[in-house]
């Protein structure tokens, strides 16, 4: 591997993802382009690259999701291949083939292979008839008429979910089975409204799941390997908040038996580059979920743990490369903890921040994967993740106290982030003893409900004492009349 | 008069009094002593509250000061009394704005039924061959333009009408 | 220095008697000052609640800095006049800190008699004034005045500390460069309009801040014209046309925060510097000054014990110790400030005078101000004392303190008669500030001995008309007579007539006294210079 796989990479994203596939590029010695929005011409990954070019659109997201005029900047940096990151094109097939239809390497899974994970219904079919497990479903393309009566023979509770999405959107819990009409209605509406995609399937609810993914590796030649699991249980509103590998709930049978379940599918895909098998997990139990054909932000987790450079393997495996390694040479040390800090208010219902970085510094001994600078305007334009801290230590609780640690020692001044709610989930109980699931957050409330008048009176020293006026009037009172206070005759 | 912080929406009333050596911190409902600052940089010092230490990273951002206590970060904001006193009730007179000095109407560069923010540029007068920009007393929606472009006015004339948003 | 060494016996049957005796004294002072200032008929609240204005001990209090002291004078001025009905003379004063600074705070109380001014309201509100002058202190006028009680106005109006004074005292103060700033925060009328107007800044509360030389039924009934309050002198007319005033305010908060904004800007001249120390509380409990002061005022006590409980560490450096000892004189220090003591002990003798007079001269040389402890009789009567000069001794002391140009404080402790109250500094002698204990007595005569003499009086004349008196007689004569006289000596009356600016509950003399001390020095001290000395 000593020519270089490509000579210039597109990066078609922005943030953090965007500096940390620009890093990867580096290391490896390739060149590195990334495209903009004028919105985002102040931030690291623009200084980072080689290049950068500005793509326009009505709204921000909107240049980010153009395949023309991406490819076109591709063309204009003379990439000879595109990395799309997490999120705007990354699974969106048509993309992956234009890219690929312009010549150009697309740094990820094949568009077949895309299509069929995008699709939630075909790849839950898929892995069904595979014979790997799924949860007990129904789904109403299969027989519209009877949807609603299969729906309801699976019993409460029940989850219903919209096929073409992905992030939580549209998704209904329904306990009582009176209401499942309702819920079925109302994913059909949020489907359409969010996916363009009016179809939904219910499946078997599971009570307080935990949410386990396996990170599985595919080169052209059909090789596959899986870098263990993560554990994503900490989730507010289908929205992961911190990530960690191992799971503290995998006995070593477990873990070995969920991530060959993984192998097994991506190998049934045919799966060329990183992945990641999704499941739900509990009770010893698990069950597919979807898969993700990219690259995850939580992938820095298992990158601590195993010492692969996903991104550096990606772009192996696009540039048609065998893996440089076999499932035994993988091996995890120890245990890694991500968090993501938010522009956020987790005490007013997560509701987005914005504002401006004035003040910005990282703590030491973790991993930052940040996408801001100092100076740095704070939009709602855009997912409101302004950086990843990861810790890595030997054990969970210690890489749990680093973290913690960490998140107390970082400061961003100038927008609100959830950085102390991160801090109170670091520090709580539940979380501690591993006893974690996907609604471990509505369970807690007080963790995302600040103690507000907690520390108030340093905070109000601390501006009182900052502020001119308020000093200089403390200052302008002769000492004698501050001595005898507010003496009255 | 005690002074204010707003914090997420809440007043909060602070007087500081000055000891021999520090200074007393007075909120509504309880005194701390001592209190004291010492600046490390223009953007960290060390927060001396009651015996504890406490490092403390700040920036300061006209009235919006940004604080991180241990793990900590909030925003509060200094509430001037002259200004918040004083918006307490706008009265009606600033919506119009007024001709400073007798003059002729240059160029108008709003129309009726447009918004406006404060300071915003309305319309250009000239007078004593001097050009003056009549701007905006306050945010609203342009009601009426009293004089077209070429038109004399006398001194204290309305020169534009505003009226509030959604009104 | 040496400390004052307590001779009181706190565990005494006299100590507990007089403590108990001092302490209800005490508390009918604070019962007094608190009906005065917070009792009122309700319908005048309401009124104030209808027109949304501020009652003007919270006006008061927003202004002042929080967290620092406010000294109100005269609290219980009027207490004996107008039937009790215009509590304070509808007037508040008081030297307090606003934005750092020390200043007089004049407020008309709206909520008595619509803040209408009496005879003793305008001599307050002189006072006031001319301790503005004499100390150089801003002045921040807080302005409801419904106008002169026009009932009244023969001893309000014309005469030359009548209201006009108040006017001339503003312009003074303007010319000696000692800024005022008035608020408007209700009427204005007539002579009150020029209160805002004398001001070198003056704010006006829009909607309820008027000001005008004659009210619309004035103009209605001079001139037949019909006009609102608002356009005869309301706020945007008088900040946008008239020029009288020269911020408008859309609150009472907001007018207060802007004369605290303009304060905060005032130059601040270099004070007067004295000698000064760390201040030191006194070594004994201030309040044993209940035990100390007897509860018949006839007893003497030794003012050394009263020294003790005012002063920094209670030290005491005595001058003279063995010599007119009916006058104890020495230095000490108050909150630090370096003070001179005259307190009597007794009658005034011919040597206390001298060594009166003597003391007066050392502290006036060496800037140090001077404390009047006054107890005191008069001067001694009698052919020996005459022959020895008692008058002519007595008039050094006079001359002394007259001419002495350090600040002079005087407290009244307890008797205060005769020509003893005008060679320790009564208020005739310009004191920057006089107050009384509750128990004290302020007469030319005792009550007895006058009443006595009143009483021989009418005897004689009753006797030149042929008739003769039995004892029974002469005591239903005598009663009344006595009565009246102890009435009209009293610590109330007194301060009712604003001979003085207020009693104080004697544990609190000491921060009054820092207070008026520390605002005195607001003025430069002459060098000393003085009349001739009858030698």
């Amino acid at each position: 591997m000593h020519t270089p796989p490509f000579d210039t990479v597109l990066v078609a994203n922005r943030g953090e993802i965007a500096v940390r596939i620009i890093k990867t590029l580096r290391k490896l010695g390739l060149r590195s382009a990334v495209v903009y929005h004028e919105i985002d011409s102040n931030t690291p990954a623009i200084s980072m690259a080689d290049t950068a070019i500005e793509i326009s659109g009505l709204s921000p997201i909107a240049a980010y999701l153009d395949i023309a005029q991406i490819v076109t900047a591709a063309h204009k940096a003379r990439a000879d291949a595109l990395h799309p990151g997490y999120g705007f094109l990354s699974e969106n097939a048509e993309f992956a083939r234009a890219v690929r239809k312009a010549g150009i390497a697309f740094i990820g899974p094949a568009p077949e292979t895309i299509e069929l994970m995008g699709d939630k219904i075909r790849a839950r079919k898929f892995v069904q008839c595979n014979g790997f497990p799924v949860a007990p479903s129904a789904v109403d393309e299969d027989d519209p008429e009877g949807f609603v009566v299969r729906a309801r023979a699976i019993g409460a509770p029940l989850l219903v979910k919209p096929s073409g999405g992905g992030g939580g959107k549209g998704m209904r819990i329904v306990r009582d089975l009176d209401c499942l009409e309702d819920a079925i209605e109302q994913s059909r509406r949020e489907g359409q409204r969010y996916f363009g995609d009016r179809r939904v399937y219910v499946e078997r609810y599971i009570e307080r799941p935990r949410h386990i993914e396996v990170q599985v590796l595919g080169d052209r030649f059909g090789n596959v390997v899986h870098l263990f699991e993560r554990e994503c249980s900490v989730q507010r509103r289908f929205q992961k908040i911190i990530e960690e590998t191992p799971s503290p709930a995998l006995s070593p049978q477990l873990r070995q038996r969920i991530c060959e379940t993984a192998v097994g599918i991506a190998r049934a895909a045919n799966y060329q580059n990183a992945g990641t098998v999704e499941f739900i997990f509990c009770a010893g139990e698990f069950y597919f979920l979807e898969m993700n054909a990219r690259l995850q932000v939580e992938h820095p987790v298992t990158e601590l743990i195993t010492g692969v450079d996903l991104v550096a393997e990606q772009i192996h495996a696009a540039a048609g490369r065998a893996l440089g390694f076999s499932q035994s040479d993988i091996v995890s040390h120890g245990h890694a903890i991500e968090i993501r800090l938010y522009a956020e208010a987790p005490e007013r219902g997560y509701a987005p921040t914005t504002g401006k970085v004035l003040l910005l510094e990282y703590p030491d001994g973790v991993r930052i994967d940040s996408g801001i600078l100092q100076g740095q305007n704070i939009t709602t334009a855009f997912d409101p993740m302004l950086a990843k801290i990861i810790a890595h230590a030997q054990t969970r609780g210690e890489s749990a106290l680093k973290a913690h640690r960490a998140i107390r020692e970082m400061i961003l001044l100038g927008c609100e982030t959830n950085a102390s709610f991160l801090a109170r989930i670091l520090a709580d109980e539940a979380f501690l003893a591993g006893e974690i699931h996907t609604g471990y957050l509505e369970e807690h409330p007080h963790i995302a409900a600040d103690n507000f008048s907690f520390g108030l009176s340093a905070f109000l020293a601390s501006a009182a004492l900052l502020t001119k006026p308020v000093r200089e009037s403390a200052d302008a009172v002769p000492p004698l009349h501050a001595a005898l206070g507010s003496w009255r005759n | 008069m005690y002074h204010c912080f707003e914090i997420d929406g809440v007043d909060h009333q602070v007087w500081l009094s000055a000891s021999r050596r520090d200074y007393r911190l007075h909120l509504r409902d309880q005194v701390i002593a001592p209190v004291g600052f010492a600046h490390h940089s223009n953007s960290s010092g060390i927060l001396n509250i009651a015996g504890e230490s406490e490092p403390v990273r700040f920036v300061i951002d006209g009235d919006m000061i940004h604080v991180h206590i241990r793990g900590r970060t909030r925003t509060l904001r200094y509430r001037d009394p002259l200004q918040t006193l004083a918006s307490v009730s706008q009265e009606a007179s600033s919506l119009v704005a007024r001709a400073p000095m007798p003059g002729v109407v240059v160029t108008t560069t709003v129309s009726p039924g447009q918004s406006v923010t404060a300071g915003m540029a309305l319309m250009m007068i000239e007078s004593m061959k001097l050009e003056t920009i009549i701007r905006s007393p306050q945010d609203g929606v342009v009601d009426r333009i009293h004089f077209k472009e070429g038109e004399s006015f006398e001194r204290d004339a309305a020169l534009v009408t505003l009226s509030k948003e959604g009104r | 220095m040496q400390r004052i060494a307590s001779v009181v016996d706190v565990n005494s049957q006299v100590f507990r008697h007089n403590e108990l005796h001092n302490r209800r004294l005490a508390a009918e002072l604070k019962e007094r000052q608190r009906s005065a200032r917070f009792h009122r008929p309700e319908r005048e609240l309401q009124r104030l609640r209808r027109q949304n204005k501020l009652f003007v001990r919270d006006r008061i209090e927003t202004l002042l800095d929080p967290e620092t002291p406010f000294l109100e004078l005269s609290t219980l001025a009027a207490n004996k006049a107008y039937d009790g009905e215009v509590p304070g003379a509808a007037q508040v004063v008081g030297i307090g800190i606003v934005a750092g600074r020390e200043v007089i705070v004049h407020a008309d109380d709206a909520s008595v008699k619509s803040g209408a001014w009496y005879p003793l309201s305008v001599k307050k509100i002189v006072r006031a004034l001319d301790i503005a002058i004499e100390n150089r202190l801003p002045v921040i006028h807080l302005c409801d005045c419904a106008g002169g009680f026009l009932p009244l106005q023969a001893e309000f109006f014309a005469d030359r500390y009548y209201a006009g004074r108040i006017l001339r005292n503003q312009s003074i103060l303007s010319k000696m460069g000692v800024p005022q700033v008035a608020i408007a925060m209700g009427h204005c009328t007539a002579g009150g309009a020029y209160v805002p107007a004398l001001s070198e800044y003056n704010i006006i509360v829009e909607g309820t801040g008027a000001i005008f030389l004659g009210g619309p039924p004035v103009v209605k009934a001079a001139t037949g014209e019909n006009v609102s309050v608002e356009e005869l002198g309301g706020a945007n007319m008088h900040t946008s046309v008239s020029g009288t005033s020269d911020y408008l305010a859309s609150s009472e908060m907001h007018a207060i925060a802007i004369a605290r904004d303009i304060v905060a800007r005032f130059h601040r001249p270099e004070k007067t510097l004295i000698d000064r120390a760390a201040p030191e509380p006194p070594s004994y409990d201030e309040s044993e000054l209940y035990g100390i002061i007897p509860k018949d005022t006839r007893v003497q006590f030794d003012m050394r014990q009263i020294i003790a409980r005012l002063v920094d560490g209670s030290r005491f450096h005595e001058f003279q110790q063995r010599y007119g000892t009916s006058l104890v004189c020495g230095f000490a220090r108050l909150h630090g400030y370096q003070i001179g003591i005259l307190a009597n002990n007794g009658v005034l003798f011919g040597d206390s005078a001298l060594k009166g007079a003597h003391f007066i001269q050392l502290c006036d040389k060496n800037r140090t101000p001077l404390l009047f402890l006054q107890n005191v009789t008069g001067f001694m009567v009698g052919r020996e004392y005459e022959r020895q000069g008692i008058t002519k001794h007595g008039a050094k002391l006079i001359m002394a303190v007259s001419s002495a140009s350090v600040p002079k404080f005087t407290v009244i402790c307890n008797g205060s008669h005769g020509a003893g109250t005008y060679a320790m500094a009564g208020r005739a002698f310009d004191p920057r500030f006089v107050f009384t204990w509750p128990q004290s007595e302020i007469s030319a005569m005792g009550a007895e001995q006058a009443a006595g003499v009143l009483t021989h009086v009418k005897a004689r004349q009753l006797a030149r008309e042929g008739g003769r008196l039995s004892d029974q007689e002469l005591a239903t004569i005598r009663e009344p007579i006595l009565q009246e006289y102890r009435e009209r000596s009293s610590a109330y009356y007194a301060t009712s007539e604003i001979w003085d600016d207020g009693i104080l509950d004697p544990v609190d003399t000491r921060s009054a006294l820092a207070i008026v001390l520390s605002a005195s020095l607001n003025a430069p001290i002459a060098a000393p210079h003085y009349g001739v000395f009858r030698m």
